[in-house]
Formats: structure tokens, C-alpha cells, sequence
């Protein structure tokens, strides 16, 4: 016991003096990769806070609209069917009378609709009937046509997990694009418009 | 006044109760696989909750959809690349290991092999070393 502890203290004058040669050396790269390991750490971690979006990636990208048959909310004798994003550039905004956001989002599309560019399809999503109309009445109609999905399925169909949420529907009938959440000035310059003009292109 | 208050509040127990959606089935073994399903599925709205332990509008769409399919005779595999052809892997609680997202399920591991070699070769290196002097 007592010998051991006579060797350590021994010991410890050269070991350290052979550590300090060694940290004079060859421990500036070994703190360098130290540094930039634990920046890596931390950038993640902010990144990783930060990161709170939550929106899930619509599996329908590049695919063709789900099929359907769907009356229309205010002309009860119209149904339609995936024929209406035949030929034209759409946009299919999803909303419904309770949903909070939908009433902060409308004034873009209203303001939308006067520019007469591309075709705004409704999707009014699990409402009631009356409600929806409601809506229309004080909040303004930018919609051409308006598919009701009284019971959500059709939503199902097309992934829809809230209100609001915006596809951009190319010509031949596939989905582009899709935003969950209020679309502003700002969302449609920068997510949309540029999809849009190479949809125009052709491609 | 106290009688009325009492039947009050069993009128509202009896109105709160009604909000909750009652699924029947025709045997128990249906009632079972539903139960599961649900407790797999993950709401999309919500995303730290499972179907079943959600109420908001799309996770009561799918629980509905999943008891229709169940009584139409749907296979549980069947019920579930419906619901992952519409939502995506994310629609899982637990995702399937794919060639997309296994490094994610082989990292730690990785990562402990690496720290585990790593220490062990500091740790002789430092014991040889000190006991050569």
C-alpha cells in the first residue's frame, strides 16, 4: 500500500513534464479537432431547435390527383372530377369554416383572384354546408369551382392533415406543390412562383 | 336546488359521453385489431399522439376509415399502406427500416463502436506507457 503510493508519487514529476512536451507538440491539432467537434455538436443542436417545423412531405409530388367524384359546395347538380386540372395551371386551396387560419389566409386569395392568372379551386374540407357558404358570404368567394368534402375523405385522398393547406396542380393533371399552413405574398413568391414559371416552360 | 344540480350535472355527463365515438364490432378478435391499429398510427395533426388517443378532425376521419375497412374484411397490411400510400412513412410510430433512413437506425451503434475503440486504444496506450517508465 504505502510502496505503491511512493512509486505514483515517484512517477507523477515525469509523467507530467513528458505530458507537457507532448501538449507542446502534437495537442494543438487535438484541440482543433475538440473545437470543431463541439461546434458540430452545438451548430446541430441549434439547427435542431430551431427546426420545428412539422410539416410532413406530400406523397403525391410529381404524381397525378387522387381519383374522385365530388359535388360542388354551391351548385348542387356540378360534380366533379380530376377532368377540372386537365389543360390548366391550378391551385387547390383546402379550408373550411372553422379553421382559424383560413379566415387570415382568405384576403390573399381574394386579392389572387383579381389577377385572373391561374385557376383557384376550393377543397372545403369537413364543414358543414351552411357554414362553408357563410364563410363565402362575409369573407368573399375567389374559388371558380369549390369541391365539398363534407366528410373529409376526399382530404384523406390527398393527404390533407389541417387547414389550410395549398396544392399547385400542373396541366396534365399532377401535383406540384404542397404548402401546409397560411400561403402570404411572401410564401407564394418564393415557393410558388418559381414552380409556376417552369411550369410554363413545359417542364 | 341541490336535486336539480345533481341532475344537471348527469344530463352533461350523458351529452359528454355522446362526443365520444363508439366503434361495434362483430367479434372481439375485430375489436382487438382495431385497438392495435390505432395505437400504431400516428395522427398527422398532432404528432406525438397515436390515432387513439387523438380527437382532432383527421384523426377521427382515419380512425373511422380503419373501423370501415377492418369490417370490410381489409388485412391489417392493406389498412396500413393505405394509410402510408396517403400520409407517408411518418404515419408509423415505429418506420419500417428502409435504405433511406438506416443510418439513422444503425448510427448509435456505429457511434459506440467507434467511442468504445477509440477508449480502448487511449486506455493501453497510456497503460503501456506508463508502466514502461
Amino acid at each position: 500500500m504505502s510502496d505503491s503510493s511512493i512509486s505514483k508519487s515517484e512517477l507523477t514529476p515525469d509523467v507530467e513534464t513528458r505530458q507537457v512536451d507532448e501538449a507542446q507538440t502534437s495537442s494543438p491539432w487535438k484541440a482543433i479537432i475538440v473545437v470543431l467537434v463541439f461546434v458540430g455538436f452545438l451548430g446541430f443542436f441549434i439547427w435542431a431547435l430551431n427546426n420545428t417545423s412539422s410539416e410532413l412531405p406530400s406523397q403525391l409530388i410529381d404524381r397525378p390527383v387522387p381519383e374522385f367524384s365530388v359535388v360542388d359546395l354551391i351548385d348542387q347538380n356540378t360534380v366533379h372530377t380530376p377532368d377540372l386540372f386537365k389543360g390548366k395551371i391550378s391551385l387547390l386551396n383546402v379550408w373550411a369554416s372553422w379553421c382559424a387560419a383560413c379566415y387570415t389566409e382568405h384576403p390573399y386569395w381574394n386579392d389572387y383572384a383579381k389577377k385572373k392568372d391561374l385557376q383557384i379551386v376550393g377543397l372545403n374540407y369537413n364543414d358543414k354546408k351552411n357554414k362553408a357558404l357563410y364563410f363565402l358570404q362575409t369573407q368573399g368567394n375567389p374559388y371558380e369551382k369549390i369541391l365539398f368534402d363534407e366528410n373529409g375523405r376526399l382530404g384523406v385522398e390527398f393527404g390533407v392533415y389541417g387547414a389550410p393547406e395549398t396544392f399547385l396542380i400542373g396541366p396534365n393533371g399532377k401535383v406540384r406543390y404542397r404548402h401546409v399552413g397560411v400561403v402570404s405574398p411572401d410564401v407564394f413568391v418564393k415557393k410558388f412562383e418559381p414552380l409556376i414559371a417552369k411550369i410554363k416552360q413545359g417542364f | 336546488m341541490k336535486r336539480l344540480l345533481f341532475l344537471l350535472l348527469i344530463a352533461v355527463s350523458f351529452q359528454l359521453e355522446a362526443n365520444v365515438s363508439v366503434y361495434e364490432f362483430e367479434s372481439i378478435a375485430q375489436e382487438k385489431r382495431f385497438q392495435q391499429l390505432v395505437a400504431i398510427l400516428r395522427c398527422p395533426t398532432c404528432q406525438n399522439q397515436n390515432l387513439a388517443d387523438s380527437n382532432s378532425i383527421v384523426a377521427e376521419d382515419l380512425k373511422q376509415i380503419v373501423y370501415e375497412k377492418i369490417k370490410a374484411g381489409e388485412s391489417d397490411e392493406e389498412i396500413l399502406n393505405f394509410m402510408k400510400q396517403r400520409y407517408g412513412e411518418f404515419i408509423l410510430y415505429q418506420p419500417e427500416v428502409t435504405p433511406s433512413n438506416a443510418m439513422l437506425w444503425a448510427g448509435p451503434f456505429i457511434f459506440l463502436m467507434i467511442s468504445l475503440i477509440g477508449f480502448f486504444v487511449w486506455y493501453f496506450r497510456n497503460k503501456g506507457e506508463v508502466t514502461n517508465d
